[in-house]
């Protein structure tokens, strides 16, 4: 408590501290709700100035941009349908129903009261013990256990924000397969990135990297709902989007309060595992949201508890995230690994040390990332009197806008021009695949969590002499396969008894 | 004619400030080179240790030489995805290419058709360092080279060791030389993730970890991991207690990680030796030597010259040959 008021003071106390933090708050939302770039893009632009900086001010800087990006990427996802980052795309299946049905309002003031709650919990939780939970989840978790966990998240999310369980598997599994472009976890051999056909040689150095899931975000989202919504506009079925700017009351709060607990803990847990992070959150909380809940055929058609779920889960995961950063200096996704360089080139190393040694840019940074989060209501509050307004402005304006920031967004990933091809290449496809009931989400998912499933599956194989009951002999990873798999027997199983029910085929033609 | 006199005192005051900042300047660039920023493209993503040199060596030629640069970082493909967009460059000095020995190895097994020693000039390298074994600090299997020595021995293929997977890397090629040296047999773990192998390490997931100093040196200070081994000619200073892969029997030339500076080949040959020569004075800034001593790249002799690097390069790449043939790598 001591040293939280320490921090505070030196956060508001020293006018440059304070000056930063504001930047950080102001730069992190509005490069998180401008579709096409995001908080990384924001990060990377201003590495080169945190040179100058105080290390002090730098880390508390980023970790400032990482609460408030977090939540800025809510807010496209719910006025347009594109997600800001992969860890706001189950966000999108309530948030664009309600704006559609003209409560944008209440799902942005939804997403900005439950990104708060989450992550003034999740700074709480890492206030409070950073130390011994780095060191518990370092030793609890091995790959078996992350590939575990990996697979169980797979098993209960495959299906959200598609027409049925079977199209959400198929769509799961596209992205799974994407995963698989580029070079090999374990022998670095390259996967489809050199062809042979009929004496036409194809080799490139580009693929071997793989695709990255950021353009395939951009396209399947960004590029795909503006073509959707060109079709709309050329046949005439677009709806203009009513701008409402009603707020959420206490009484709905209070009604999903168990939902909100429930995403505050599973985005913390995922958030402390290095590598699994906010996405995992997000997609978990929100379909153990629609698992719970006494309104689950509701779900998918502007239910504020969708966004209450995916909101809360991911910013809950940034607080814990910044827990393996700063008591073992291992970063758990790009912008905490921006934060580990920010630390080497001031010639410092995160890792048990520096609660001894660096006191100081620990404190500001839990009570830089303490304010920001119970800012974000403020913010948030005025941005839902402001922002909606953005649905006023016509979509022939607004349309080549996020087509051109989608591009410069795909671009300034690596600088590699594959990328804005991948980009567009994904938003065809996406296009046909939303007219056809598959899961944009679902691919972004496969391709998100196979990478760092395949990484650790092939570790795990490898520390188990390649005996795959190795997996069973451990309890935290048997028992979360074990969990996945009957998530998959049980969901099969719902799904055939529904579709063969008269109910569900009068369901079906509604769709 | 006040304005005249006022525009040639104008004009006398910006001739002066040209003159006085070509002075500051202790490499001059040829005639109009170096009026208009370079890029310098890092294979690898912002922040990491091959983007925190760049943009330290960026900033001591600018001290130097008068130069600017636009660090672009196009990660991937571990620093092949970048290749391509160098190559398509033009040959005209303006952009410089940051690598690693990855690109040695990797033209060695026939993945990348750039031989860096010939295809590109390397203009010098800047951080040349040497690869340690380390354990946690608490174990208590085994304590020394010695212990872990025996422990093997009696254990054959139940160590584990953290290590990057890619075959032919130089991680695998050293542990391939020590065990066969040593009749020892270690378990390789192959990590994708730089970082992941620690937590491994710490986490006691793993036994034992093959790194470089300056990667792990928060851990080392902290207690929570000791080198057990040095795989170096002569010891560290720094290290003076931690025997070297030969005086415990591992009889080879070690390979060695480092990083350098490079332009395409085709950059005429005065605007080579000017970057050659602002990249050597750069090194010696005490901002430079600082940022070396922060990542221990200053416990050995870091520095080569254009002629040095290609002497280097074409060590290892007979190195990684000979080995691949042994080993049945590549073509």
């Amino acid at each position: 408590m001591e040293h939280f008021i320490t921090g505070t003071w030196m956060l508001f106390g020293d006018l440059e501290a304070l000056f930063i933090f504001v930047l950080g708050l102001l730069g992190g939302m509005f490069f998180g709700a401008i579709p096409g770039v995001n908080m990384l893009t924001l990060g990377a632009v201003i590495l080169p100035f945190t040179i100058s900086m105080e290390p002090t001010h730098a880390v508390m800087l980023y970790s400032v941009i990482y609460c408030s990006g977090v939540f800025g990427g809510a807010i496209t996802a719910i006025l347009f349908n594109i997600p800001g980052a992969p860890e706001n795309a189950p966000t999108c299946f309530d948030g664009y129903p309600m704006t559609v049905k003209g409560m944008a309002g209440k799902a942005i003031g939804a997403a900005v009261c439950c990104s708060a709650i989450g992550g003034v919990c999740s700074a709480l939780l890492m206030m409070s013990a950073t130390g011994p939970i780095a060191n518990w989840a370092i030793r609890a978790f091995g790959s078996q256990e992350i590939f575990a966990l990996i697979f169980f998240g797979l098993a209960v999310s495959a299906s959200i924000g598609s027409a049925n369980l079977w199209k959400g598997w198929l769509s799961v599994f596209a992205g799974l397969l994407l995963a698989t472009i580029g070079t090999d976890p374990v022998g670095g051999i390259p996967r489809f990135s050199e062809w042979s056909i009929l004496n036409w040689e194809y080799k490139s150095y580009y693929l071997s990297a793989g695709l990255h899931f950021i353009p395939m975000i951009l396209g399947f989202f960004a590029v795909s709902e503006v073509l959707v919504q060109a079709t709309a506009i050329s046949s005439g079925t677009r709806q203009r989007m009513k701008a409402s700017m009603e707020f959420p009351s206490i009484v709905e709060f209070w009604k999903v309060r168990y939902t909100m607990v429930r995403s505050i803990f599973i985005g913390f847990f995922a958030g402390i595992l290095p590598g699994i992070g906010a996405t995992l959150a997000a997609f978990l909380g929100y379909s153990q949201a629609q698992k719970w809940s006494s309104r689950k055929a509701y779900f998918g058609k502007g239910e504020m508890e969708g966004v209450v779920a995916s909101e809360t889960a991911n910013n809950a995961a940034t607080g814990a995230a910044m827990i393996p950063l700063l008591a073992l200096g291992l970063p758990g996704g790009a912008l905490t690994a921006m934060i580990l360089g920010i630390f080497q080139i001031h010639g410092m190393e995160p890792g048990p040390l520096i609660f001894m040694n660096s006191n100081d840019l620990v404190w500001i940074t839990f009570a830089a990332m303490f304010w920001a989060n119970l800012l974000i209501v403020m913010l948030g509050w005025i941005q839902t009197k402001t922002v909606v307004h953005v649905l006023r402005i016509p979509f022939r304006y607004l349309a080549p806008i996020i087509l051109l920031l989608a591009t410069v967004g795909a671009y300034a990933l690596r600088n590699l021009m594959i990328d804005v091809w991948i980009m567009f290449f994904a938003g065809i496809l996406g296009y046909f695949m939303r007219s056809t009931g598959y899961s944009p989400a679902g691919i972004i998912l496969g391709l998100i969590l196979g990478n760092l499933g395949e990484s650790a599956f092939s570790k795990s194989m490898q520390l188990m002499n390649y005996d795959f009951m190795g997996f069973f002999s451990r309890p935290i990873s048997g028992i979360l396969l074990a969990l996945g798999g009957l998530a998959i027997i049980s969901s099969i199983w719902t799904e055939i008894r529904t579709s063969r029910s008269p109910q569900s085929a009068i369901k079906r033609t509604d769709n | 004619m006040r304005i005249k006199h006022i525009a040639a005192y104008c004009l006398g005051l910006f001739l002066m400030g040209s003159v006085a900042s070509h002075a500051d300047t202790m490499v001059t660039p040829p005639d109009g080179f170096g009026k208009r920023p370079l890029t310098m493209i890092v294979p690898f993503g912002s922040g990491g240790g091959s983007d925190q040199l760049a943009r330290a060596m960026a900033k001591a030629m600018g001290e130097v030489a008068g130069l600017d640069f636009q660090v672009v970082n196009k990660p991937g493909g571990g620093g092949t995805s970048a290749i391509p967009d160098f190559m398509l460059a033009p040959a005209d000095g303006y952009t410089v290419l940051e690598h690693i020995d990855n690109a040695i190895s990797a033209y060695a097994a026939g993945d990348i058709s750039e031989n860096p020693a010939v295809d590109w000039i390397p203009l010098c390298m800047t951080q040349i360092t040497f690869s340690q074994i380390y354990i946690r600090g608490d174990e208590d299997r085994f304590t020394d080279w010695a212990s872990f020595e025996a422990h093997a021995k009696a254990n054959p293929g139940a160590v584990s060791m953290a290590n990057l997977g890619k075959i032919g890397s130089m991680e695998l090629v050293v542990m391939d030389q020590l065990q066969s040296a040593l009749g020892i047999e270690v378990n390789q773990i192959a990590f994708d993730k730089p970082a992941e192998r620690y937590g491994a390490l710490i986490g006691g997931h793993v036994d034992v970890l093959f790194e470089q100093p300056g990667d792990v040196r928060s851990f080392l200070d902290s207690g929570e991991m000791k080198p057990i081994l040095t795989i170096f000619g002569e010891r560290p200073s720094a290290f003076a207690d931690v025997p070297t892969h030969k005086e415990v029997g591992a009889d080879f030339e070690a390979l060695t990680r480092f990083r350098g500076f490079y332009v395409k080949n085709g950059v005429p040959d005065e605007i080579v030796a000017f970057l050659s020569e602002a990249c050597a004075v750069g090194f010696n800034t005490d901002d430079y030597q600082e940022f070396n001593r922060s990542k221990y790249m200053h416990l050995i002799d870091s520095f080569r010259d254009t002629e040095g690097s290609i002497a280097l390069i074409n060590d290892a790449v007979k190195t990684y040959q000979d080995m691949y043939k042994i080993l049945g790598i590549g073509n």
